[in-house]
């Protein structure tokens, strides 16, 4: 393996004990009535984490995406309540691969599916219209980005949150995924590089689920594991129970699922193609976020569906992230159709040579 | 949808001189409920569990409606809201029902399925007579204060005391997941009497009015943001022996008793989204086909499977509710219809939510609250591995899970200890 197919083992360090420090249960909780954690943004940011992988000549922390993905599978077993992904390999990527200043605060990006924001090339500017679903935190975000193919060119629009008219909704998790209305909002055209399209851009939001899913489902396990040690019924702990461990089992053997695939998407992502990768990764973690949390639940008893005891933070993230950027269906078929249309005797080379196989 | 409780006082209904109930036939049955309940139709979109609803009214209106003619409790006997039924005509009257709109009787459902049977096998004569009809009439919210912080699938270790002073009692302890506690006037209570004795014997089961002097209630929130279960701190509490059920030491009986009607689901009739008679599809599917953009053969497959499941697991169900009323005492298997009902529920809820794509993350999409409250149905009611255990020890006959403390003093036990 070469240098930069490892991660930094100082940014693991740093970014678990910074939310082992400012991320706890409490804070949660907080950040889910206030629709935000300013604290643990801005301890998050001031590190520089956000913006790890983007140049530091366009504005970005450097580093690999690697250490990106790093960091944003600590926001997943954190289950921190903060707009991690979106303001850097998402929206911060889109900013610098056309150009674009990065704020100094919170970006945000309007998902792949997010239908019906349009945008129309006017001389040296675009002009921004239409609705836009789902956008992560877009009530606290600085600028709100759009990638949009106007003509066989990939635009990338940064717009000013203060000139869209912003309607909040939530998800599963309570965390802001608001309507944004834009009313002919006008902003300077701007061109990405010919690697950075609509279709690069839903498997860069994919490969950032598949992290923070990694994460959770990391967590998700090794509190049931404890708190199953920890629970008597019946005399002895309820993990001595061949029923309970084998929820124990489903749960660990996911959280090291997600975990492969999720690194081994990072790598090859780090390293050039990856399309198959991700494509296997998010719907492995999609697969293993849908049994871990069964088994999880199950596990904690009714503890665990109360408010009081944290691992809702985790289950409910997950079953949002499972639905952002391809649900099980989108990436099952688009699996499907790749494998398909190579025939038989490519099946095993693609299965082993992954995304360098497609070409 | 409140309209439709909102019936008459002098409606019709089945005072003296009516045709016994064990008489009449199905059309009789629905021309007599027509006079006071609407009709079941498509649009009809009703909770299941109170899941994401605090609606008492609704529950209260309709028992005050059937209790005039005993039709919701019929097996029950006349002068405490219910009319001497036969077990056939009770099913019969139930399918009927299915063809009216019932509300989500989750708010009474302990007082109607549970407390209700053991109280006509266990209680006495004033306790029937003050107790029951208040249930059958909507007029008596009861909860189940069985759960303790270190009993929950452990329930015969529960330690919340009862200590008897003259003709009174003297309770102290901490109950936990008490359902509907916020909502009752009363509780059912198993308490420990002796703790001397082995930890199955040495209980007992009380009524308590949940507004007696000692008896606080602490809602905890749940995932889906309801507030339906609470903790209860029991602390100095004196209780009239007239409110003990079953004799002394014999509560672990009562007990049984009422979680057997608990599985069984005696209470449950009422509210989800079963498949009314008449109506060419449940509401369920009706509204996945307005969600799903593109019907696959995957997503097809997949709604034929819940169907016939819920199929299943509806008549599972109706049959062991059937037989527990015609025995008087529930067996096993209603365990099964419970594992049924929770996988039927589980699997509606996970595919709405499915169907619903990206949009079912939002709070305001179809089936969100359904399917935050999906993972509890495996465990309240006791866990779907205790539901097991039950069906593997009883029906296969399967050796017994190796019980550490069988014989042993309650006070001398590992309870908590390892």
């Amino acid at each position: 393996m070469t240098e930069d197919s490892l991660v930094d083992p100082l940014v693991t360090e740093t970014a678990h004990r910074l939310f082992s420090e400012i991320c706890d249960h409490e804070s949660i909780q907080a950040a889910e009535a206030r629709g935000q954690a300013p604290e643990i943004w801005n301890a998050f940011a001031e590190t520089g984490f956000p913006w790890i992988s983007i140049d530091e000549g366009a504005g970005g922390s450097g580093g690999s995406l690697l250490d990106a993905l790093e960091v944003l599978r600590l926001v997943g077993y954190h289950a921190a309540p903060i707009p991690a992904a979106e303001t850097g390999i998402l929206g911060g990527w889109l900013l610098a691969s056309s150009g674009q200043e990065l704020p100094d605060g919170i970006t945000t990006v309007v998902p792949n599916g997010g239908e019906n924001a349009t945008g129309s090339i006017s001389g040296e500017e675009v002009l921004i219209s239409g609705r836009a679903l789902r956008v992560p935190w877009a009530r606290i975000a600085e600028r709100i980005v759009i990638p949009l193919a106007i003509e066989d060119q990939t635009v990338i629009a940064s717009v000013d949150s203060a000139q869209c008219d912003i309607e909040p909704m939530t998800n599963m998790a309570g965390e802001p995924r608001d309507t944004v209305n834009f009313r002919n909002v006008r902003v300077p055209l701007a061109l990405a590089t010919p690697d950075v399209d609509l279709e690069a851009f839903r498997f860069r939001g994919a490969l950032s689920r598949a992290a923070l899913m990694a994460g959770a489902i990391e967590k998700m396990s090794q509190l049931t594991v404890s708190y199953t040690n920890d629970r008597v019924q019946f005399g002895r702990p309820v993990a001595k129970f061949q029923a309970v461990q084998q929820h124990l089992v489903w749960g660990a053997q996911d959280a090291a699922l997600a975990r492969m695939v999720a690194e081994t998407a990072a790598r090859e992502a780090t390293r050039g193609a990856a399309q198959f990768e991700i494509a296997a990764a998010k719907l492995v973690a999609n697969q293993a976020a849908a049994r871990a949390t069964k088994a999880c639940h199950q596990a904690h008893g009714a503890m665990g569906m109360t408010q009081e005891y944290p691992l809702h933070h985790l289950s409910r993230r997950l079953w949002s992230w499972r639905k952002e950027y391809g649900g099980d269906a989108e990436w099952s078929k688009w699996l499907g159709q790749v494998a398909v249309s190579r025939g038989a005797d490519q099946l095993y080379p693609l299965i082993t040579g992954g995304s360098a196989a497609l070409n | 949808m409140n309209d439709a409780f909102l019936i008459s006082p002098e409606s019709e209904h089945r005072g003296a001189g009516c045709p016994n109930v064990n008489d009449l036939t199905e059309e009789q049955i629905r021309a007599e409920l027509d006079l006071i309940l609407d009709r079941r139709n498509a649009d009809t979109r009703l909770s299941t569990m109170g899941a994401g609803s605090d609606d008492l009214d609704a529950g209260r209106r309709y028992l005050a409606n059937t209790v005039l003619g005993g039709w919701h409790v019929p097996t029950w006997p006349r002068e405490h809201g219910g009319q001497d039924a036969s077990v056939n005509q009770n099913s019969l009257i139930g399918r009927v029902l299915r063809e009216f709109v019932v509300p989500d009787l989750y708010p009474f459902a302990i007082g109607l399925g549970m407390v209700g049977p053991a109280l006509l096998e266990h209680g006495t004569n004033a306790q029937q007579t003050d107790w029951l009809k208040p249930i059958a009439s909507g007029e008596s919210i009861w909860c189940q204060m069985f759960s303790e912080p270190e009993a929950g699938s452990d329930l015969a270790n529960v330690a919340l005391s009862a200590l008897q002073d003259g003709d009174e009692w003297i309770l102290g302890g901490q109950k936990t997941w008490t359902s509907r506690a916020v909502w009752a006037q009363w509780a059912i209570c198993l308490a420990r009497t002796d703790a001397a004795q082995p930890k199955h014997k040495g209980l007992t089961m009380f009524a308590i009015p949940m507004s007696l002097a000692g008896v606080e209630v602490r809602p905890l929130m749940q995932m889906n943001r309801d507030a339906h279960f609470s903790e209860v701190f029991v602390d100095g509490a004196r209780l009239s022996d007239q409110w003990r059920i079953g004799e002394v030491g014999e509560g672990w009986r009562v007990a049984m008793t009422v979680l057997a009607h608990e599985r069984a689901g005696g209470g449950s009739r009422g509210g989800g989204d079963g498949n009314a008679r008449g109506l060419k599809l449940p509401s369920w599917i009706a509204d996945l086909q307005v969600l799903v953009g593109e019907q696959t053969g995957d997503w097809r497959n997949k709604v034929a499977a819940l169907y016939a499941r819920d199929a299943a697991s509806r008549w599972t169900a109706q049959r062991a509710s059937d037989e527990a009323r015609s025995t008087g005492s529930p067996g096993p298997a209603g365990s099964g219809a419970k594992l049924r009902t929770v996988n039927s529920y589980k699997g509606r809820s996970y595919l709405a939510n499915s169907t619903s794509g990206a949009r079912g993350m939002l709070e305001d999409s179809h089936g969100y609250i359904e399917t935050l409250t999906a993972p509890s149905m495996s465990i309240r009611g006791g866990t779907d591995e205790i539901q097991r255990n039950i069906l593997g020890e009883r029906v296969l006959g399967l050796p017994g899970e190796p019980r550490l403390d069988r014989d042993v003093p309650w006070n001398e036990s590992r309870r908590g200890l390892i």
